[in-house]
């Protein structure tokens, strides 16, 4: 009896896959491609120097011949790799569009003969909050399709950026996840893996990327916006009260609000948000969102809204609700003090003399490693998160000094942040450039930050180029400068 | 980075320090030799071991987490030695916190309570007075002698862990360099490098040279072999003769930072004559610098010293940091300079002061301050408060705290606060059961007052007729409000509950 039911089971799963030894494609089959990404990878501290490194990830063949994946690992790539049926020849992808911010790319193969075979996939919108899931992906020229369990939506900063958005976070004890794999319900894609720490997978919701996707074919799409303030939850009705306001408690509390170019928001510390975009606030900072039940606030800038869209609120100023319109501010590595990203452009630097100089930016920080923010010096680590003014928009470091018998007494300094030279003021590297072209007599003066190791040096103007050839040749530097326009 | 660390024999300590000390213990190698009756030739001069004390201390640290509690009592031994005028010469890190000093005598099993004098934390030096009579009967000061030569011998005295016996061990001068004097943390002083074995309960022991003391054993690094440290006759000197006038004032400052002026271009800049050594002043901080010097002055001479192109002079056949030059000096003094400066030289008379606004120097010689209202314990940040975030409180301390503490002073002046306040915890209660920031947060305002210290946070809320007090915190912390009539009634009630006597320490 037992091995009746043995081989009924045998039977079972041979007929599940094939049907007189011939295999039927499963529908993902169709769907899920590898992705196999070369690039560079730098060093920033010795920016002068590449090395290439390559990544593996996955995709998923969506309509007009599109291959859907995550921004992560796409960027400085030299050359894009795609595979089918996870195995045999690989194709040549192209990035037809990519957002680093909302961490998604769209890739296509020119060859025609590769979409033979593929169908596109379904996107879930909304996705469930609970229940089982499946991962899918190739390993080892097999698809693999593993369970996992949905835990919860959540609001989170993006992998790639410093703007809080949507994501789906699930209980999984599969192993090195996080590459792009497609996660789906039935036969629906409900998300694109980004990361997994420990026994959490963390995922891009498929109707957040919808509704990007949708906008992006629509041309509404600007860009992610994202709300520039810094709030606190009015749990303690003192402050409330404080506040002049009555009634049940609700709201939370503006902190900080950080001014950015070109924004004009009225937002003020202490005002009290009671309503974003017609959803009413808590006082731990969620509303009741239609699909997903309570969700923190930062969702109401990215859900189906983009950079310049208008955003109503109500507001607690004055001891009386007023209405103000929030206009959704762009997020732009361009307008941090110390950016939080550069891609798709190798580390800029200048060296002058042997000195190093480079702008000051997180993936310059990350260079000490996983656990920057406590072994990074301390006084760099101190701009992180200060807001850029007009006269220093971003910072410039002395990051380290080539020896060469021109800047003989100075080797031994590092990761100063530069604030003048031959007395102007320096926030970016063309303005070194400039500023060498104006010197103080036979002298450039270069003056450091107030509390710096040492606040100035001074260089022979007269012997500068000489120098810097010199030391381009003996550090075997191709370029004394990487500028990005 | 080095640990540097003290040589205390360790009985019980406990708390934090327990586990640090423990661990020194396990770590360095015990080679303490006794050398017994053979001394007496090597140092040529009758027994100095018999002015060589052993001393126990038991000592309370505060808690600066809940600044009006102590630590358990500790217990710990080290060394002295008897100097002229009946004094006890010993470690600060010894004597710092004691409740009770007991001393005993060479082969005496008697214990004799002893009074701390005076105390030295940034030079580590401690004097201490035996009251009881009969105690210096018969025990004769040890003469202080000068800085030893490197190369020549030493012989430390002392009570290490390991016996219950006087200790020798001998060994040669390595080096002689300014170090970091790890009991405060902050002060760079001249100290002797040895290769004589000086372990745990050697702190406070004479370290001896043809009859005369030139050491005070005080630190060592763990993970070097034959390393230890001891204080020179310069430094302990200078300690006693500050201590003439009745009280300690410290080892001064010039104030100013110097730098190397190696570069040709910057010397030329300068107009330094090419037969002219000099480094450069880079920064000025103290009023006095402020007054006297320019910045870009070259020093070329710091109390008669010569200035070297690195910053150094030349003491004693020892080249050490220029800085050495100003400490020497007794607190206001003035230090003769030379500069060059505007193409000329220039002599200037610099007045030099000890730092009393180093907050990062710890809180050694007071309990800690504070101001318990409404459950909410407000301290100053120091880097003892630091200390009770834990064993690695420089990497789990807020970025924005140790830049506060650490460098703001010398990096941002205009804005530096005299005493930055911490709210270090809150003690629950009903009045603040709602607040959501309860500790570990440094306070910028409190009721729109900003709070440069403790005194301001006291002002702030007892001069405001708002019905809410507001307490705003640095960086993105927010803040907090709480009823001021609620407050002020949970105030006393609160204290009771949690048995605090005091609702400040000021």
């Amino acid at each position: 009896m037992k091995s009746f039911f043995v081989f009924l089971l045998l039977a079972a799963t041979l007929l599940n896959s094939t049907v007189l030894g011939q295999k039927i494609p499963s529908t993902w089959e169709q769907s899920v491609v590898r992705i196999d990404v070369n690039r560079h990878t730098f060093n920033y501290f010795q920016p002068w120097s590449r090395r290439v490194g390559a990544s593996k990830k996955f995709g998923l063949v969506i309509e007009d011949q599109a291959i859907l994946t995550t921004a992560n690992l796409l960027y400085n790539h030299t050359l894009i790799r795609i595979q089918k049926g996870g195995r045999g020849q690989w194709a040549i992808g192209r990035i037809t569009w990519i957002d680093y911010h909302a961490n998604l790319a769209l890739l296509t193969v020119d060859d025609k003969a590769f979409w033979d075979g593929l169908k596109p996939a379904k996107l879930a919108s909304p996705v469930p909050d609970s229940g089982p899931a499946e991962l899918v992906r190739w390993n080892a020229g097999r698809l693999e399709i593993r369970g996992l369990n949905i835990n919860r939506l959540q609001i989170r900063k993006g992998q790639l950026t410093f703007i809080d958005m949507l994501h789906l976070e699930l209980d999984s004890e599969i192993n090195g996840v996080g590459w792009s794999e497609v996660l789906a319900v039935g036969d629906q894609v409900i998300g694109l893996t980004i990361s997994q720490s420990r026994n959490k997978c963390i995922a891009i919701p498929s109707s957040f990327i919808r509704s990007v996707l949708d906008a992006q074919a629509a041309d509404h799409y600007r860009g992610m916006g994202f709300f520039n303030f810094f709030w606190q939850p009015s749990e303690n009705p003192s402050t409330l009260a404080h506040l002049g306001l009555s009634g049940p408690q609700r709201g939370v509390i503006v902190t900080k609000v950080p001014k950015l170019p070109g924004d004009e928001n009225t937002l003020q510390p202490k005002d009290i948000l009671l309503k974003i975009d017609g959803f009413e606030i808590d006082t731990l900072g969620d509303y009741l969102d239609p699909q997903f039940g309570p969700m923190m606030l930062e969702n109401l800038a990215t859900r189906n809204h983009w950079a310049g869209d208008p955003i109503p609120m109500t507001i607690w100023r004055n001891r009386r609700e007023q209405e103000i319109t929030y206009t959704l501010p762009k997020a732009d590595f361009e307008n941090e003090l110390i950016p939080t990203a550069q891609y798709d452009a190798p580390p800029e630097y200048l060296m002058a003399g042997g000195l190093v100089f480079q702008p000051m930016n997180i993936p310059y920080l990350k260079s000490w490693g996983e656990d920057w923010l406590r072994r990074a010096p301390v006084r760099l680590i101190h701009y992180k998160g200060q807001p850029p003014t007009k006269e220093r928009p971003r910072l410039v470091v002395l990051s380290i000094v080539l020896p060469d018998p021109y800047n003989i007494g100075y080797q031994a300094y590092r990761f100063l942040v530069l604030d003048k030279v031959n007395g102007k003021k320096i926030s970016r590297l063309p303005q070194i450039k400039e500023a060498f072209a104006q010197p103080e007599g036979d002298y450039h003066v270069l003056e450091f930050e107030q509390g710096e190791p040492v606040e100035r040096m001074v260089l022979d103007a007269n012997q500068l180029n000489d120098a810097t050839q010199r030391v381009m040749f003996r550090y075997g530097l191709k370029e004394d400068s990487v500028i990005n326009e | 980075m080095l640990r540097i660390i003290f040589f205390v024999a360790l009985r019980t300590i406990r708390g934090h320090l327990e586990g640090v000390l423990q661990k020194i213990v396990s770590l360095l190698l015990f080679r303490a030799v006794v050398l017994g009756g053979i001394l007496v030739g090597f140092v040529g001069q009758a027994a100095p071991e018999r002015s060589v004390v052993q001393i126990m201390v038991f000592s309370q640290r505060p808690d600066w987490d809940e600044p009006w509690n102590w630590m358990p009592v500790g217990r710990s031994s080290g060394t002295g030695f008897v100097i002229h005028g009946e004094r006890i010469v010993t470690n600060a890190h010894l004597a710092a916190w004691a409740k009770q000093i007991l001393v005993r005598r060479y082969q005496d099993s008697r214990p004799f309570q002893a009074q701390v004098t005076f105390i030295g934390h940034d030079c580590d030096l401690a004097v201490l007075e035996v009251s009881e009579s009969g105690f210096f009967k018969h025990i004769e000061p040890l003469p202080l002698g000068n800085l030893p030569k490197v190369r020549s011998t030493v012989v430390t005295y002392g009570y290490p862990a390991g016996g219950e016996q006087i200790s020798y061990t001998s060994g040669v001068v390595s080096r002689i360099e300014l170090q970091n004097y790890t009991h405060s943390g902050r002060s760079r002083l001249l100290a002797v490098q040895t290769d004589a074995a000086i372990n745990p309960g050697n702190s406070g022991g004479p370290v001896v040279q043809d009859g005369k003391v030139v050491g005070v054993a005080f630190q060592g690094v763990p993970g070097l072999e034959n390393t230890g440290f001891f204080i020179p006759p310069p430094v302990f000197q200078h300690f006693l003769k500050d201590i003439e006038d009745g009280s300690y004032d410290g080892f001064p400052q010039a104030g100013i930072r110097v730098v190397p002026l190696q570069n040709r271009a910057q010397r030329n800049f300068l107009g330094v004559p090419p037969h002219f050594e000099g480094a450069r002043i880079d920064a000025l901080f103290s009023d006095s610098a402020k007054e006297h010097l320019q910045k870009d002055d070259v020093l070329l001479q710091a109390a008669g010293y010569s200035v070297a192109q690195d910053g150094s002079i030349l003491y004693e056949g020892n080249q050490l940091h220029a800085g050495l030059a100003f400490s020497l000096a007794q607190n206001g003094e003035s230090v003769p300079v030379r500069l060059w400066r505007d193409n000329k030289e220039v002599a200037v008379e610099l007045p030099v002061f000890v730092n009393r606004e180093d907050a990062a120097v710890g809180n050694l010689y007071h309990a800690p301050r504070y101001y318990v209202y409404a459950g909410m314990i407000f301290t100053p940040l120091s880097k003892d408060y630091l200390s009770t975030f834990g064993r690695d409180w420089l990497t789990t301390a807020d970025s924005d705290i140790l830049y506060e503490l650490f460098y703001r002073r010398k990096s941002d002046p205009e804005n530096t606060r005299t005493e930055a306040v911490m709210l270090a915890s809150t003690l629950a209660h009903p009045v603040n059961a709602n607040m959501r920031i309860r500790g570990r947060v440094m306070v910028d305002k409190i009721n729109g007052v900003r709070i440069d210290r403790l005194e301001d946070a006291i002002r702030a809320f007892s001069e405001t007729d708002q019905a809410y007090h507001t307490i705003k915190f640095t960086g993105n912390y927010g803040f907090e409000t709480i009823d001021r009539n609620e407050a002020d009634t949970a105030n006393q009630p609160i204290l009771r509950t949690y048995r605090i006597i005091n609702d400040r320490r000021l």
